[in-house]
């Protein structure tokens, strides 16, 4: 596996949780420091999904996934699992559909 | 909270733009390296070393400007010149590694009298190739200056009212 590609799982589990998270803390308690913090972690993993994906991929339609919010880093790694001949760079993808 | 979004902000911009300034700085130095010696396998991996470098802590580099801006949304000073002038040589930074470090990087890495072994190092090619490396040396100074600039801006804050 890249570096590349444990940067974009990692970023797409931080994409995730930390969005649940928000919506956990608006329905409940609504700690404003809690917002004020989490926001910036969930924009900062949405932006550094799209990076990693244009890094790991050149695939249009699975540069476009890693747009979706919340989730996009997952529905990417689900498509780069699936169609493994998406990579663009030289033994990416090929060597993570072994190394996981 | 506005101190933890700060230790945030400087802690990403060193472990994320020190990386990307000290790799971008050696890549031309090893491209030289590698073209003098087409038959070493190991400079062209040095240099495929550096450019995953770049293109990594590039990637992480996001976190600076978002918790800076989230940051100064919570300092209030989001209007502030030098907040506005700091965002604009950025961006400006941003620019050059995206558009002109990092791609330059990969047409180098691309380039068959590296990754040939040896086989088409004619002269001139290896003046081309010391060209480009030269080139490449010559952004990568532009953009180590202008987070230079950026780190200033922040430090001095010109026209700011909240101390030292």
């Amino acid at each position: 596996m890249t570096v590349s590609f444990r940067l974009l799982r990692m970023a797409a589990l931080v994409e995730l949780a930390s969005l649940i998270l928000l919506l956990a803390n608006l329905a409940t308690v609504h700690w404003a420091p809690v917002a004020s913090l989490l926001g910036p972690v969930h924009g900062g993993a949405y932006l550094i999904v799209i990076g990693a994906t244009v890094q790991v991929t050149a695939d249009l339609r699975t540069r476009l996934t890693a747009v979706v919010p919340g989730v996009g880093g997952l529905l990417v790694m689900r498509r780069l699992r699936r169609r493994p001949g998406t990579g663009r760079e030289d033994g990416d993808v090929s060597m993570s559909a072994t190394g996981r | 909270m506005t101190k933890l979004l700060l230790s945030i902000h400087v802690l990403a911009a060193i472990v994320a733009i020190g990386p990307v300034t000290v790799a971008a700085s050696m890549f031309p130095a090893a491209t030289r390296r590698a073209l003098a010696e087409p038959a070493d396998p190991r400079g062209v991996a040095v240099l495929r070393n550096l450019h995953r470098i770049c293109r990594v802590y590039a990637t992480l580099g996001v976190l600076v400007p978002v918790f800076g801006l989230a940051t100064a949304r919570s300092l209030d000073v989001l209007g502030d010149a030098w907040l506005i002038t700091s965002i604009i040589v950025t961006v400006a930074a941003a620019a050059v590694l995206i558009v002109l470090v990092l791609p330059g990087q990969a047409a180098i890495l691309a380039d068959d009298r590296l990754a040939g072994g040896g086989t088409g190092a004619s002269p001139g090619g290896t003046i081309q190739g010391r060209r480009t490396a030269a080139r490449l040396g010559m952004v990568t100074g532009i953009f180590n200056l202008l987070w230079a600039v950026v780190v200033v801006l922040m430090i001095v804050r010109p026209g700011s009212t909240t101390g030292a």
